[in-house]
């Protein structure tokens, strides 16, 4: 969330060189992508409840690289039943139908149904997988899997790190199934939710947490205080309602000390398993909320940021006024905004659009703060995101996270699992797979962080956050794992029962120009340049196509090349 | 080598940053040329630095625990439930060549045992209490909050950023890249300056040098260039042009870049590592941070055709966040370190350069003493070790600590103060490595802070 980094520099770092302010200088974030003109335009398109309603053109008004330009966005990229929805509802209603659509199976209640709580998994992570490539690659709520991922890398719990718990799976089960509850909910019920999840509890440390015992001089652990005030709420700086630090005399001001970190430690005691729940074989007792223990919960007052919690107050009144002053707290809209923006349109955004986008958040309109609603419109919606003018502005955008490609490929190849089982598996490797994988992040900082900023590049300072594991092995890696995939070797072979439809496409195989028009519009929402494919379309015309093996090849090949483009690969 | 000397070279990296500010997309590679021409080419021999950073925050007191009587005592008595028992540390105790004042005593952990033989033959060195400082800081300035601190201690990524740059989280480059920086055109390919065996990292980003990073078993191929992709040599060829041609948008143009440079540094790792024959030291199966090591020592091995001339490593393990069931995860932890560390020693000798390589643990921070249950708490100061021929070893660098919760050297908790700061110890290690005085403030911007800017371990 650090678009001005460099301004924390300067205050703790006054003896620098003057060289070294020369060099340093290259961290100062650009200007913002639209200037004030081009704002004067979007007044009518922001999510603000005291703005006008959003656009909703007409179905002739939306063209087909628009609507997949919006699929790439707000889904997992396009096909052609979704783009003629977009076309024939406009953005707003589509949006809303898919608000409105039911949500399915839980993960949770996928891990039942495949008998993961039988007791040979009781040791092991088995199924988490499984369940949740089923909803990426299967589940047909496209905006609501969309924000869900979205979410999971901004409050973010690993499954690798969830320790010292039988059946693993069910936990980080269940903290997805709060993510996708809440996707569309209110961002304050998310937040008790997952502070009570089990599966956080884990991994942030703060399951079994006691109040202080002076007697072994041990103190209430600090993990979860600590995160969840600096990356799932309010951040280390103060910030204006635009994303931009707020100065004082000039300088930063932290949003909390140390202090308030160890205080706030002292609500996160007492939350342990709920007994009352079978254990034992059973995942029963790992699958529920945490429970409270007054015995361990810290009793006395609790005092951070400006709240004082009174002596006496107990654990589930503690969290409740604790997550209430994260809530109230004027970060959260831009902070929580800004990173959503970032997940879902455009790495830097500008000032104006993030202000826009914390509008929504602090009021959808009706006076509720945190509805994500109204968020996900003020965010989609915004002329930022649906301007054509963006399209040509080489900073605007974003890379695709792998993962999203990968999503992408399979829905477009209408991947299915024949056993239902979906056995992609782990996909972290960045040398043979994709350096990412869902629910795999090394830590609670995500796969990269909301602010990296590349260095000795052309990139003038800019944040990019998927260049923080883009790297030269994962680059190749990325290219030949999709390779596999898409033509069903190696991993993703038949032994996996991963299957592909490629019907539609292969009737677009005898003309090359076709077939890349078409994977153009599905894949990259018609952002490949003509002279790209007239390069690949050459290629491609060498591969004979008199034979279905031929076919294939040339659609592999299609494929392959496609989402190696660096214009797909890159999101406007 | 003097690369002060060289005003040019300075002035050059003071335009290409001029130029990044713009958002010019001009090929870094082009870049990169004038830098070549601008610096001179004249480091001798050869030297690497190797950074083992171990993820999470490392326990120090368990990774080096005080061993006489009355230290021991008091370590046990503040975090009794995961203290290491003194009969434990029997067999890994520390003799240095020096003893510590007031007859303070250390002993390794039972898992880096094959360290001890390392220290015994005086190619070891522990640094006591080293930590992230912006200036010299004692007990009552750190109280009277008279001092500057580093932003947000405690926190991972943020002292991560502190120890690997030298610079607040969100830093883009670390004192390796600059390190790298002054270094990259002495080496025949300036790709190979900066290497990273294991996920990006800020410490090996320079301004201009580049971090490149490669897997345990080397570069990765694209295999739809090594073979005809779906048995066409024109789409193999299209791919090549697809992924490398420069672009304008400036994500693309960076995707397009790095590919390029994945491509060509492939061709060149690849067939540099095939002209080497097998390295006889054996380093320990299923150890991940010794397989990293191990493509390392390939890589140094290799150096005469990657024509490497200073080289910086960076290789890494998680897990050390030891919140809960530290007596049960921490000494496993160690155990992968410890024998990785020894084999990556003992390959430096069987290739005749262990003078040549220095090889320094680093982490987030140190923990607490005292518990949290189980576990302990986010930290400050810790104990590291410094490894290699270069190193005066055998010995301890600094004072040993005041054990206890809230005494002189710690600021609660056991979080200790630092006493050595990490820019004292990038500074040491940066003048064995050939950074002149005058070019280590632009590598260390807060080393004008301290008085004592080598703290001697280095031959």
């Amino acid at each position: 969330m650090h678009p001005t980094t460099s301004l924390i520099v300067a205050p703790h770092y006054p003896t620098v060189s003057r060289h070294f302010d020369a060099l340093n200088d290259s961290r100062v974030p650009a200007a913002p992508v639209l200037g004030a003109a081009s704002s004067a335009t979007l007044v009518a398109c922001g999510g603000g409840g005291d703005s006008a309603p959003p656009p909703n053109p007409p179905p002739s008004a939306v063209s087909r690289e628009q609507a997949a330009r919006l699929l790439s966005q707000a889904a997992f990229g396009a096909d052609l039943a979704a783009i003629d929805q977009v076309r024939s509802s406009g953005y707003a209603t589509w949006l809303d139908q898919q608000m409105a659509m039911p949500r399915g199976q839980s993960r949770l209640e996928y891990l039942y149904a495949n008998g993961f709580n039988a007791v040979e998994h009781k040791n092991t992570r088995n199924g988490i997988s499984n369940a949740l490539w089923n909803h990426l690659l299967g589940h047909p709520d496209l905006l609501r899997q969309r924000m869900t991922l979205a979410l999971s890398e901004i409050v973010v719990v690993g499954v690798t790190g969830i320790a010292g718990l039988s059946f693993r799976s069910f936990p980080a089960a269940v903290f997805m199934d709060i993510l996708e509850a809440n996707a569309f909910g209110n961002y304050r019920t998310l937040l008790q939710e997952v502070s009570t999840s089990t599966a956080m509890g884990s991994f942030l440390t703060y399951r079994g947490n006691r109040k202080a015992v002076p007697a072994v001089g041990s103190l209430p652990d600090e993990n979860y205080a600590r995160e969840l005030m600096q990356l799932f709420t309010i951040g280390l700086l103060e910030l204006n309602l635009d994303g931009t630090p707020r100065l004082v005399g000039g300088k930063v001001v932290e949003t909390y000390v140390q202090e308030d970190v160890s205080q706030m430690a002292r609500v996160f005691t007492g939350w342990d398993l709920d007994a009352s729940k079978l254990a034992g074989d059973s995942p029963e007792r790992v699958q529920s909320p945490m429970v409270q223990i007054a015995a361990r919960h810290e009793q006395g007052e609790k005092r951070f940021l400006t709240t004082v919690i009174p002596p006496g107050t107990d654990g589930v009144q503690s969290l409740k006024l604790a997550l209430d002053a994260l809530m109230a707290h004027p970060n959260i809209g831009p902070f929580v905004g800004r990173q959503l923006i970032q997940r879902l349109v455009t790495s830097n955004p500008s000032p104006a659009y993030v202000a826009r986008v914390a509008a929504a958040f602090n009021n959808n309109g009706a006076g509720v703060k945190g509805d994500l609603k109204a968020v996900l419109k003020a965010i989609l919606l915004d002329s930022e995101a649906r301007s054509t003018t963006t399209l040509t502005d080489p900073a605007f955008g974003k890379l695709r996270e792998p993962l999203l490609r990968f999503i992408q490929w399979a829905r477009l190849a209408k991947v299915d699992s024949s056993d239902g089982l979906w056995r992609v598996g782990d996909t972290t490797d960045p040398a043979t797979r994709l350096g990412q994988s869902p629910m795999n992040a090394p830590s609670v900082f995500n796969f990269f962080r909301p602010g990296y900023v590349p260095s000795a590049s052309a990139l003038g300072g800019r944040t990019v956050p998927e260049l923080q594991i883009t790297s030269e092995t994962s680059v190749a890696g990325y290219v030949n794992y999709m390779q596999q995939a898409i033509s069903g070797t190696g991993s993703l072979g038949v032994a996996s029962g991963i299957t592909r439809d490629y019907s539609a496409l292969l009737l677009l195989v005898a003309n090359s120009a076709a077939l890349l028009a078409e994977l153009n519009v599905l894949l990259a929402a018609g952002q490949i340049s003509d002279a790209t494919l007239a390069l690949l379309k050459t290629a491609l015309d060498t591969v004979v196509v008199t034979t279905p093996a031929g076919q294939l090849n040339r659609l592999h090949a299609a494929l392959t090349l496609v989402m190696a483009a660096p214009e797909y690969i890159t999101q406007k | 080598m003097n690369p002060s000397s060289n005003a040019s070279r300075r002035e050059f990296l003071k335009r290409a940053s001029a130029l990044s500010i713009t958002g010019v997309a001009a090929p870094w590679a082009l870049n990169l040329a004038a830098l070549g021409e601008a610096a001179a080419a004249n480091a001798t021999g050869y030297k690497a630095l190797v950074c083992v950073f171990l993820y999470g925050g490392n326990d120090y007191a368990n990774t080096l625990a005080p061993y006489d009587a009355p230290s021991h005592a008091l370590y046990s008595a503040q975090r009794p439930v995961i203290a290491t028992a003194r009969a434990a540390l029997a067999g890994t105790v520390l003799n240095p060549l020096t003893a510590l004042a007031g007859a303070r005593e250390y002993a390794l952990a039972p898992a880096l045992a094959p360290l001890l033989p390392i220290f015994d033959a005086q190619q070891m060195a522990v640094l006591l209490n080293v930590g992230t400082l912006i200036e010299p800081t004692s007990k009552t300035a750190y109280v009277n909050k008279s001092v500057r601190l580093p932003p947000k201690l405690f926190s991972h990524n943020d002292q991560q950023s502190v120890w690997q740059s030298s610079l607040a989280e969100g830093a883009t480059t670390g004192w390796g890249g600059r390190m790298g920086d002054l270094f990259a055109a002495s080496n025949g390919n300036a790709t190979f300056t900066c290497v990273n065996v294991t996920g990006n990292a800020v410490y090996l980003a320079g301004d201009s040098a580049i971090q490149y990073q490669v897997t345990s078993n080397g570069s990765v191929p694209l295999t739809g260039l090594k073979n005809p992709l779906f048995g066409s040599r024109a789409c193999s060829d299209a791919l090549r042009a697809l992924v490398t041609a420069p672009r304008t948008h400036l994500y693309e143009a960076e995707h397009a870049r790095i590919m390029a440079r994945s491509i060509n540094a492939d061709v060149q790792l690849t067939s540099a590592l095939a002209g080497i024959s097998p390295i006889a030291t054996v380093f320990p199966a299923n150890n991940g941070l010794a397989a990293q090591l191990g493509m390392v020592a390939r890589m140094i091995k290799a150096r005469a055709s990657t024509g490497a001339k200073r080289q910086v490593f960076f290789v890494s393990m998680g897990g050390f966040d030891t919140h809960d069931g530290l007596i049960d995860a921490h000494p496993g932890l160690l155990a992968q370190v410890g024998p990785a560390l020894a084999a990556f020693h003992a390959a430096t000798v069987e290739l005749g350069v262990a003078n040549e390589v220095t090889t320094f643990t680093a982490s987030d921070f140190g923990r607490t003493l005292t518990s949290d249950g189980d576990g302990s708490d986010h930290g400050w100061g810790s104990m590291h070790f410094v490894m290699g021929g270069a190193v005066k070893g055998k010995s301890f660098v600094g004072a040993a600590p005041v054990i206890a919760n809230n005494g002189p050297n710690d600021v609660g908790q056991g979080r200790l103060l630092p006493d050595i700061a990490v820019d004292q110890l990038a500074a040491t290690l940066g003048s064995w490595f050939g950074v002149s005085n005058s070019e280590l403030p632009t590598v260390l911007p807060n080393l004008g802070n301290y008085s004592l800017t080598n703290l001697g371990f280095m031959a």
